[in-house]
């Protein structure tokens, strides 16, 4: 992140909406490459000359075939990972923690509380133990952890400690949350429940989110516009703008409209297969 | 299961009706299986060993074991009463004592903190991992005769030669450890901001803990095995290994085994604190 220049400041308010309505980009990504050298074989182009631009309070998906790099973007955009070249671009860089992570599975510290966990963000960036504690303990209770806050990691269910992961990445009051497949762990069930929680919590908060997952419906569901990308070397392949009204629910997978979507995306996913398939 | 009951079996929990008093009686027979053999396994550890010595006091006593070298229980005990009522025995429990909590504690320290660094920073790993890993399977008994050599027959070179075994297990094992830590977790941390010294105590540290307490249990059987060695040798003049090599020199078994009824004491204590203190700071752990 250290090396992304920060933007003229945006013209918003600290919840992310802009005062007359128009949004600015709150990230963008310009002509990012990513290339690996692993084992001695050959150079892996994870990312060729990707371009994004993530829109002030928007929820983005990221859909493409298995090792097209799409986890490598977003890591790259969490500073987890460095770009081979490219340029990246965000509003929030006076911010602390310019962008909240969450992890697949095993992100949450098995060695603190679910508070404390919670909290953890807040810490590093110094905000004291009483503000960080009576903040951690509001996220607790949107996501129905309310009772689980001296409990450890190890005590929930895989849902619950999701959960954790996601109210972790709230609690920061980052402006920009990068969620890396964040139910892909979780069963059928618990998963839809957790995707209605999620829109419901995104609705309430407008943060801007950048979520990779595999799969589609989730995408379609959760997302005001699905990237879908190419098999390796990751390129972009479509930016499909998903026009369903908010708030959301489970109600919009019924219609014609959704299925029509899925079928498109599983087309530009399906041609993309033997670029898959060389990559599995 | 459902309300309509089986009308076969009408009389089936009669005395409880209701699903909560039903739910009540089936965990208090739950319950009572489980402490009955609960007790039971605590009756067998604890029998066992007593039925063990007392077959041992009997065979000695009718001469099945040959006395003079299994002396029965009860003279050993005896001895033990008569040594510590005329302080013999705490002059040479409190030097093993010291050596070993000196000597183990600081070398557990210095290894703790050797272990964290070299598992952070790759250079450091560079230049002393090969060393220590060369340094590792050498006896440290052997190194004993040049720290005589250099610091005479004090207590100095016996606390070094504890400190050093303790030293190399604790590095070996927080290195491990750090290297154990899921690196999604370490990830986390640098996505939420833990740098430098917050990274160390909130994520490394904790992180390495449960490795750190295991190589801490091997390090105690380790040192007092070390400790009793140096005080095998004629450097010593204290200690419960010296108490135990006089015994041996001067033929008084019962003393022999008081020494190292003492000594295994001590290891076991030394590992029963240390079972209660990672319990305490590693309440994550199941």
């Amino acid at each position: 992140m250290s090396a992304a220049d920060p933007l003229p400041p945006p013209r918003t308010t600290p919840d992310g909406t802009a005062p007359d309505g128009t949004v600015a980009a709150a990230v963008e990504a310009r002509d990012v490459s990513k290339v690996f050298f692993a084992g001695g074989g050959e150079p892996v182009w994870a990312l060729e000359d990707f371009s994004l631009s993530l829109e002030e309070g928007s929820f983005t998906c990221i859909v493409g075939p298995s090792g097209c790099g799409k986890s490598t973007f977003l890591r790259i955009l969490g500073g987890l990972e460095e770009r081979t070249s490219g340029e990246i671009r965000t509003s929030a860089q006076s911010h602390a923690i310019p962008s909240a992570f969450v992890f697949q599975e095993h992100g949450v510290f098995p060695w603190m509380t679910v508070r404390d966990n919670v909290a953890f963000g807040l810490r590093m960036s110094g905000v004291g133990a009483a503000e960080r504690s009576r903040i951690a303990d509001d996220w607790l209770e949107r996501v129905r952890l309310g009772s689980f806050g001296a409990s450890y990691p190890h005590q929930l269910s895989g849902g619950m400690r999701q959960r954790v992961a996601i109210a972790r990445a709230f609690a920061t009051g980052s402006p920009v949350l990068l969620m890396d497949e964040p139910l892909g762990a979780l069963d059928a069930q618990t998963r839809m429940l957790m995707q209605e929680e999620l829109i419901a919590l995104w609705e309430a908060e407008r943060k801007t989110v950048l979520m990779v997952t595999h799969d589609i419906d989730e995408a379609i569901l959760l997302g005001d516009s699905v990237i879908v990308m190419s098999g390796r070397p990751g390129t972009l392949r479509e930016d499909i703008t998903v026009p369903f009204p908010r708030p959301r629910s489970f109600d919009v997978e019924r219609s014609a409209e959704f299925s029509a979507l899925r079928g498109r995306i599983w087309d530009l996913l399906r041609e993309d297969q033997p670029a898959a398939r060389s990559a599995a | 299961m459902s309300a309509p009951a089986a009308p076969s079996a009408p009389h089936v929990g009669a005395g409880a009706s209701t699903r909560a008093e039903r739910t009540i009686e089936a965990a208090r027979v739950l319950r009572r299986q489980e402490n009955r053999r609960r007790a039971f396994y605590l009756a067998l550890s604890i029998a066992t060993p007593i039925v063990l010595v007392l077959l041992w006091e009997l065979c000695s006593r009718t001469e099945i074991l040959d006395s003079r070298f299994f002396p029965p229980p009860s003279e050993i005990a005896a001895t033990a009463v008569g040594m510590a009522g005329d302080g013999e025995l705490w002059t040479h429990t409190w030097p093993t004592l010291m050596r070993l909590l000196i000597g183990g504690g600081l070398g557990a320290i210095c290894g703790v903190a050797v272990g964290l660094l070299m598992g952070t920073f790759r250079p450091l790993n560079a230049a002393f991992g090969p060393l220590f890993a060369a340094l590792y399977p050498l006896p440290k008994i052997a190194i004993f005769p040049i720290l005589l050599m250099i610091f005479g027959p004090t207590e100095l070179p016996k606390m070094i030669a504890v400190f050093i075994t303790t030293f190399f297990v604790m590095q070996i094992s927080t290195v491990a450890g750090v290297r154990a830590i899921d690196s999604k977790l370490l990830e986390a941390g640098a996505a939420y901001g833990a740098r430098g010294l917050d990274r160390f105590r909130f994520v490394v540290l904790p992180g390495s803990l449960p490795f750190i307490f295991s190589g801490l249990r091997t390090a105690t059987g380790t040192a007092v095995v070390v400790v009793t060695a140096v005080e095998f040798t004629g450097a010593s003049t204290t200690g419960l290994g010296y108490l135990i090599w006089n015994s041996w020199q001067l033929f008084m078994p019962e003393k022999m085994y008081v020494g190292l009824v003492v000594i295994g004491l001590i290891g076991a204590v030394l590992t029963w604190l240390l079972g209660g203190f990672e319990k305490l700071v590693l309440p994550w752990r199941r």
